[in-house]
């Protein structure tokens, strides 16, 4: 606990010690509550499920920028092997860089918190809708980070750890797109693929304002799946 | 302190390190030597656990690092090649990180700080931001990172890579400092560096040890004897030919004109003291000796030496097999 705290902060403390940091907090902020806003006054309801529903999307970009640098940059500087050779766990020099990643994370979702508070003044929304809608984007973004932390690990350059980790994770959200598809070229495979790792299900009835175990679980499950395989990876890297 | 055995490991198809066995004692200082790319930091990633050896074992204060990363990296204080520092931190903040994942906290961590601060030289640039700092200054923050733990073993990748004459002496001092007290492995390309730190050297030629000793042993093995010069106050005629005929004389090779030779090179095998039959041999000639001292092979005639041989003897390896 007291190792992954140390590299914790220090993780933290890189993001908010560059300029980055706050124009990213800026952009995040301006984008997802100017793209919600402008429907939100044509419709002219008291809800949130426009801004929910962008969120997969916007996060596309928005994570992978987050976790681009998680090992890339460590790999770049010659910090890894600083890191790789304190008497840490690799899963808890992990831990801590992947809770510092979603802590930067949920202070810029914590932004848009005025939006749910001026709902409340202007209207009367559904108020549980909007809590597990929140809920849904944290489950989201941690499992967005879980994936860019594990590519991050797998390149050595910041750009490219970017790019495939919106690749990566654009998976989730366009495997349902494409099931029906891959269903006409192997029978029952898009089927599979979209109920194993299809996103839309899971976060759509958390942004509908249902709360099931299964949907909470499946974001879980998969996101611990990712960080194992990074610290799988950590592991197995000696050997390469 | 440290017993490398038999370790071997690959990159793809490269070989960077073959069978390689090192031992060093407590409370001494290894200086690690060869070219670059002969596997000096490879070896020095296996010991601080951050690569896996292919084959052999490695025991550090008789933990083996496969078994024990953990204990072993508590004992070991490291400086890689690639001095690994956070651009973006203080120097304070960067040493405070470093302190801490070592388990230093308080009080502890204050007086360590103050003291790495104090033998590294950095206290005018305590607060300053990583970044901003010069080569010289950022090689001492990553010395001072290895040293934060006050660990019993150092292992140092070219802590001298790019610093200036003045500075260079400043980390070999300190580096003679702390081997009165802690382990050291230390590796450089630079030879001069070797000599006023310590006298234990293992040379390495691509992936594998070619000399492991005191310099002096390895300096008469590799060379195979002694060498002196003599010089004379006038030429003479049957000089070359007289010196060539000592007993013990390998090899005579004049350093003046070839005509008229004054100055001459002795190469002996070692056993016989050459300059006391070179004097006896101008007494009984009658000559002048102007000159007459003994001229110590260099570590860099030696390493040379040793290089070059285990080049060749590779290459004759590989012709036999070809064969």
């Amino acid at each position: 606990m007291r190792n992954t705290g140390v590299i914790f902060r220090r993780e933290l403390a890189a993001y908010f010690n560059s300029p980055i940091a706050y124009i990213f907090i800026i952009v995040f902020l301006v984008l997802t509550a100017g793209l919600y806003m402008t429907p939100f006054f044509l419709q002219g309801q008291a809800d949130m499920r426009g801004f929910f529903g962008l969120l997969p999307f916007f996060l596309l970009i928005f994570i992978p920028a987050i976790s681009m640098r998680l090992w890339a940059e460590d790999r770049r500087a010659g910090t890894f092997e600083l890191l790789m050779t304190l008497p840490l766990r690799s899963s808890e020099v992990m831990a801590g860089k992947y809770l510092a990643a979603l802590t930067f994370y949920l202070i810029a979702l914590a932004g848009t918190l005025p939006i749910p508070i001026t709902l409340a003044i202007l209207g009367n929304p559904d108020g549980g809708a909007i809590v597990t809608g929140y809920l849904g984007a944290v489950l989201l973004g941690a499992l967005y980070l879980s994936v860019g932390i594990f590519i991050s690990g797998l390149v050595r350059d910041q750009i490219t750890a970017f790019i495939l980790g919106a690749i990566a994770c654009f998976f989730f959200v366009g495997i349902g797109w494409v099931s029906l598809f891959i269903d006409g070229w192997i029978p029952g495979l898009g089927t599979f693929l979209d109920g194993a790792f299809g996103l839309s299900d899971h976060y759509e009835s958390l942004m509908r304002g249902v709360l099931q175990l299964g949907d909470v679980a499946w974001f879980l499950v998969l996101s611990a799946a990712f960080l194992a395989l990074n610290t799988y990876w950590l592991e197995g890297r000696k050997h390469g | 302190m440290i017993e490398v055995q038999g370790v071997s490991k690959r990159f793809g198809q490269t070989v960077a390190l073959d069978e390689v066995s090192l031992g060093v004692e407590a409370r001494s200082v290894l200086g690690f030597l060869g070219p670059n790319g002969a596997g000096k930091s490879t070896a020095m990633k296996i010991i601080t656990t951050f690569l896996a050896p292919d084959a052999g074992t490695v025991r550090v204060d008789g933990l083996d690092v496969s078994e024990h990363p953990l204990e072993v990296r508590r004992k070991i204080g490291y400086m890689p090649e690639n001095v690994p520092l956070y651009d973006d931190m203080r120097v304070h903040e960067y040493l405070a990180f470093v302190g801490a994942s070592r388990g230093l906290s308080g009080g502890r961590l204050a007086a360590r700080l103050e003291w790495v601060a104090e033998a590294c030289g950095l206290v005018g640039e305590y607060k300053r931001t990583i970044r901003e700092l010069s080569k010289g200054y950022r090689q001492r923050t990553g010395l001072a990172q290895a040293l934060i733990h006050d660990p019993e073993i150092l292992i140092l990748d070219e802590p001298t890579s790019g610093l200036d004459p003045r500075q260079i002496i400043e980390i070999r001092d300190l580096i003679q400092e702390l081997g009165r007290t802690k382990t050291i492995i230390f590796s450089t390309h630079i030879l001069q560096e070797v000599e006023p730190v310590t006298e234990r050297v293992a040379i390495i030629n691509e992936g594998r040890i070619v000399a492991d000793g005191r310099i002096g042993e390895l300096k008469r093995r590799a060379m195979g004897g002694s060498r002196v010069i003599v010089g004379l106050a006038e030429p003479a005629a049957d000089a070359l030919a007289s010196l060539r005929g000592l007993a013990g004389v390998r090899s005579v090779m004049p350093l003046t004109d070839a005509d008229a030779p004054t100055r001459f090179e002795l190469c002996g095998d070692g056993d016989e003291a050459l300059d006391a039959l070179a004097a006896s041999l101008a007494r009984e000639k009658g000559w002048a000796l102007r000159e007459l001292r003994e001229s110590p092979f260099s570590l860099e005639d030696t390493f040379i030496a040793l290089v070059s041989r285990d080049a060749a003897g590779a290459a004759a390896k590989r012709g036999e097999v070809r064969a």
